[in-house]
């Protein structure tokens, strides 16, 4: 899979075994992927396929085994510690399904961590970590620990973190776990508009309605690849015939039914 | 029953799941235990000695001695008075045997380039030419019957022969023996023999040096210039046990004046008063052990409360099995009353061991020291010591685990952060580091933990303090010049001293080690509960130094307190220390300074070990702590 | 029920008896409510509707003697069945016959159908879910497609299952008799 000039990241034979009770085990086993800019993918596949494994190889959390990775033109997969630290101070942006925030900085000095880090003024960081909150929806929790906040704020309050340095590439492991379908939507819009700004997304859900909001949605299975739908908007008006063939029944609906 | 039982297997697969954490619980215990079981031991071990040759010499049991210092004549003329108030007390009811009275004559023995034998004690440039004071007692040829002092070289007196008896520990400062000889006030004398003693304490602890003579070879002490300074009697009662009682009814014939004393003895007091440097080691030794036995009940109780915090998080799981919290904390004590138990055994031994080495290196004791068996107290003592560090250690966190209900055990242990402290609000506007400003914050997490790694510290450094006061005073001593009349004896006190301080130092060296290790379990401890937030840190862009820093500076409250208190605490325990014959030195401030910066380095150093092991693995294994 | 017996007659002609025999293998204890005589009504339709035709009667002491086979235009209507993606009648005994046909029939690959069938359903996903993104919160609209949106996500559920057990079966098999059988039918 040749990497197209704008892409973010490009990773080819990517491997990596974990020993189980002695056995090696490959969790991720030969992935090639791409991720141009402004793009979204998703990932889905059943527990135990090696999603979040793929996830943390991408942004530096675990060292693969084989393969290279290639981020924003950059090989990085032999990185040290401490580089990676720095290269994803600006460039990555992660949103774990759990393990989400320091417990010891409030919700707004969490979100506002990331800019810190980058040398932003603290006071700019903090305006705009409370912009981020704010549409979130979180704003009015930012002063409190994370153990004082539900499950789904925590959540919201990662995803403005993961934003707050204009990341290049969001990596995102099941970001709406927690969440009811208001801040679901919410979110999800919010990813719709990193597209425009150029940002990517990649994002492993196993919720279909989450994931089929990617431009891409690819499958694994057991630490690889095994398929891959291009989720290009078509038109939509089949779609609402069809419901609307509920409401006109005994009417000719537009599809003659087999049976 | 089947909960003893239970609580013994758990016990067991504990210490068999964590040996290092058991291991290291022993270790502390073992040194606390075994400092008390050497101290007991040292402190009985002189006396059958001194029981051994009392029996064999008649030994008094009541002794009344007579001293007169100043310009005084040479012939007896002042003793009358004195000889007629001991002869009446020899004639008092209860007295069985008498010994003496022995004219004691005084004289100075030429030590250094003087004497005939190389081999001389001490040949200083200092001392040349030095002499040391001496007692001859004048004996009557015979047997006496009391106090007939026990040959160990060579012969005792003739009335023929002539020559000098010289008291055993004298001998061995000389390294002199019969047929040697040496010079007094500038006479030869000719060693007869070398005997031993219960009447007075072994020389060099005890002055002035004795000999023994006959009133031939006083006479011609007499001629060369030797002056009669007093006289010794000693007497036997029907039964020894009556000593304090006679000695109390004839308390009138003491007597003190600025040149003279005639004062009474019994032989208890003396055997008390014999081995006073066994005692000071032994009591080194105890309080060393005390201070150890404090560090391990800090070691223990960092172990012990992180044990129980994880137990207390699995309790669901260890309810599905059927284990209650009481049970955990039956194991608990089962587990620590076992090593307990060990220590104790090993104390003991070490004890019967090491105690007879150290007594050997004693300058008192009268010939083999002999270790006193083992007394029902003094196996209560050591294990009372064994078992006192483990309720100490492990009493809060085991009613802690007690208290514990399943919805109580899902919550960390932790306190949960409260709102931000303002210190870390004024250090992030100070401009102070974002990871430094990050380990402030979580300095305050579990601040039993924290005080219990300060403690450890604390006296680590408050030892350290007093060992630097001790060797600034011991060079002071040793700087000084020998008094005249001490050529030999002088630097007996320093050699005691070292012992003292070789105690002490290396006490001080196990405390900073220990004190060390106990920073490193913490960190260990910290670095562990850290490890997530860690992570996430990582994954924002934080690098795994900025970790590091941030872990060393939650840290490193305790060893800002252990400096803090451990000075002061250390400065006025070395005030308290009452040494008569150490000259009253303060701590040089250089030692203090080293110890300010010194032990941060090391504490430092010390932390950053675990938190840099952590962080030089991807962030992703860490994530995966539960 | 026409599609799956078209399909079932497409590996070699059969009995009507037989052909009620395969179903009720393919369906399994459901398949014995089937009343037998619909498998004959529907084959009768079936070949009224020139997709199916008689065959040469046989010798055998069986009373029905009837040996249905597929005509090309039969032919041609199973191959566009097993390729037709569409969703909104489709029912789960539907998809699942038609799985069971493909694999006893050799015709497609049942694991390749779940796939394509799938990959329709998250693209309509898709489409929902962008018009779902644009609807304010709280609409009537907005409510219908949530609808849509959970009853796609949860048919894609179990399309991934029926994947993994066809996988699954499909590897024991192959274990079992041998690689390169066109005629997997060995089904317990």
């Amino acid at each position: 899979m040749s990497a197209g000039a704008g892409a973010v990241v490009a990773a080819r034979g990517l491997m990596k075994a974990y020993a189980a009770n002695g056995v090696p085990v490959r969790a991720v086993d030969g992935v090639d992927l791409v991720v141009e800019a402004g793009e979204t993918v998703s990932v889905m596949g059943p527990s135990g396929c090696g999603k979040s494994t793929l996830l943390h190889l991408l942004g530096g959390l675990e060292r693969p085994e084989a393969g290279e990775i290639v981020l924003d033109g950059r090989r990085v997969d032999g990185l040290s510690e401490t580089a990676w630290a720095v290269l994803r101070r600006r460039t990555i942006g992660f949103v774990f399904q759990a393990f989400n925030l320091v417990d010891e900085l409030t919700a707004v000095e969490n979100v506002e961590l990331p800019a810190l880090l980058i040398g932003a003024p603290s006071r700019r960081a903090r305006r705009r970590a409370l912009e981020l909150m704010e549409r979130l929806g979180v704003a009015d929790r930012a002063g409190h620990l994370p153990d004082r906040l539900s499950g789904g704020e925590r959540q919201r309050v990662a995803v403005a973190r993961a934003l707050i340095n204009d990341a290049r590439l969001i990596l995102a492991d099941e970001p709406t776990g927690n969440l009811d379908s208001r801040a679901t939507g919410e979110i999800l819009r919010l990813f719709a508009d990193l597209g425009r700004s150029g940002q990517s997304l990649l994002m492993v859900s196993h919720d279909a309605r989450v994931a089929s909001t990617a431009d891409r949605l690819l499958t694994m299975r057991d630490g690889a690849i095994v398929g891959h739908t291009r989720l290009d908007a078509g038109s939509s008006s089949a779609l609402f015939a069809d419901m609307a063939g509920l409401a006109h029944k005994g009417g000719h609906g537009p599809r003659g039914g087999e049976h | 029953m089947r909960s003893a039982r239970l609580a013994t297997h758990l016990a067991w697969r504990n210490i068999r799941r964590r040996p290092a954490q058991a291991a290291l619980i022993l270790l502390t215990l073992t040194m606390a235990t075994g400092m008390f079981g050497v101290g007991i031991a040292l402190y009985g071990s002189a006396d059958g000695a001194w029981d051994r040759v009392w029996k064999a010499t008649d030994g008094f049991h009541v002794s009344a001695s007579y001293y007169r210092g100043g310009e005084v004549p040479r012939t007896g003329t002042g003793l009358t008075g004195v000889r007629r108030r001991f002869t009446e007390l020899a004639a008092a009811p209860g007295v069985r045997a008498v010994g003496g009275p022995w004219l004691l004559l005084h004289g100075r023995l030429d030590v250094g380039a003087g004497t005939s034998d190389a081999r001389s004690g001490t040949s200083d440039a200092r001392s040349g030419g030095g002499y040391e004071n001496l007692t001859a007692e004048v004996r009557h040829p015979g047997r006496s019957p009391v106090d007939q002092p026990l040959v160990t070289a060579g012969s005792w007196l003739t009335a023929t022969s002539g020559g000098i008896v010289l008291e055993q520990g004298l001998a061995s400062s000389l390294h002199a023996g019969p047929g040697d000889h040496v010079r007094i006030d500038g006479r030869g004398f000719t060693v007869r023999g070398v005997a031993m003693t219960v009447s007075q304490g072994r020389f060099p602890l005890t002055l002035p040096a004795l000999v023994w003579v006959t009133p031939a070879t006083a006479n011609r002490m007499r001629q060369a210039g030797l002056t009669e300074e007093g006289l010794e009697m000693q007497l036997r009662l029907g039964n020894p046990d009556n000593a304090a009682a006679f000695a109390a009814a004839h308390r009138n014939i003491e007597t003190s004046t600025p040149t003279s004393t005639l004062s009474l003895e019994t032989w208890r007091q003396r055997r008390a008063a014999s081995h006073s440097d066994i005692d000071e080691l032994a009591g080194t030794v105890l309080a060393a052990g005390v201070v150890v036995g404090l560090l391990a009940v800090a070691t223990a109780a960092l172990i012990v409360a992180d044990r129980m915090a994880a137990q207390t998080r699995q309790i669901g799981t260890l309810k599905a099995i059927g284990v209650t919290p009481r049970q955990i904390v039956l194991a608990l004590l089962a587990e620590h009353l076992a090593l307990a138990g060990l220590a104790t055994l090993i104390a003991l031994g070490a004890g019967r061991l090491i105690a007879p080495q150290l007594a050997r290196t004693s300058l008192t004791v009268l010939g083999d020291p002999e270790t006193p068996g083992l007394s029902a107290g003094r196996v209560a003592v050591v294990a009372g010591v064994a078992i006192v560090v483990v309720a100490l250690s492990t009493v809060r966190p085991a009613l802690r685990g007690l208290r514990h209900t399943t919805i109580g055990a899902l919550a960390t242990q932790a306190r949960p952060p409260r709102r931000p402290a303002r210190l870390a609000r004024l250090a992030a506007s100070a401009h102070v580091p974002l990871a430094a400003v990050l380990g402030l914050r979580s300095a305050w997490r579990r601040p039993s933990r924290l005080f219990t790694n300060a403690v450890g510290l604390t006296l680590a450094v408050a030892m350290i303090v007093v060992a630097a006061g001790l060797r600034a005073s011991l060079s002071h001593l040793t700087a000084q010049p020998t008094g005249p009349g001490e050529a030999l004896s002088g630097n007996a006190v320093g050699a005691l001293y070292d012992q003292v301080r070789i105690i002490v130092l290396a006490t001080a060296a196990l405390l900073l080690v220990l004190g060390t290790v106990n920073a490193f379990i913490a960190a260990s401890f910290a670095a562990r509960d850290a490890a997530r937030n860690h992570a996430m840190l990582r994954a924002v862009g934080a690098t795994p130094r900025q970790t590091v820093v941030s872990l060393v500076v939650s840290q490193f409250g305790a060893c800002v307190l252990a400096v803090a208190a451990g000075i002061p605490l250390g400065l006025g325990l070395w005030q308290l220390i009452d040494e008569g014959d150490l000259p009253p030195v303060s701590v040089p401030d250089s030692a203090l300074a080293l110890v300010a910066v010194a032990v941060p380095l090391v504490f430092t150093a010390a932390v950053s070990l675990p938190a840099s092991r952590l962080a030089r693995r991807p962030a992703a294994a860490a994530l995966a702590y539960e | 029920m026409r599609d799956p017996i078209l399909a079932l007659l497409a590996k070699s002609p059969a009995h009507g008896y037989e052909v009620r025999q395969r179903l009720v293998e393919a369906l399994g204890p459901p398949g014995q409510a089937l009343n037998p005589g619909q498998v004959y009504v529907t084959l009768s339709r079936l070949e009224r509707a020139g997709l199916v035709r008689v065959g040469q009667v046989s010798q055998q002491r069986h009373p029905d003697k009837k040996m249905y086979e597929l005509t090309a235009a039969g032919s041609e209507r199973v191959a566009e069945w097993l390729a037709d993606v569409s969703w909104s009648k489709v029912t789960p005994t539907d998809f699942h016959l038609k799985l069971v046909a493909a694999a006893a029939t050799g015709l497609a690959d049942p694991v390749a159908l779940v796939d394509a069938q799938r990959h329709e359903l998250l693209r309509q996903l898709s489409e929902v879910q962008a018009l779902t993104l644009a609807e304010p919160a709280d609409s009537a609209g907005g409510l219908l497609l949530e609808g849509a949106a959970l009853r796609l996500a949860a048919d894609v559920r179990w399309l991934e299952l029926c994947e993994q057990r066809w996988l699954e079966r499909l590897a024991q098999s192959d274990r079992a008799g041998g690689a390169g059988r066109s005629d997997r039918n060995e089904e317990r």
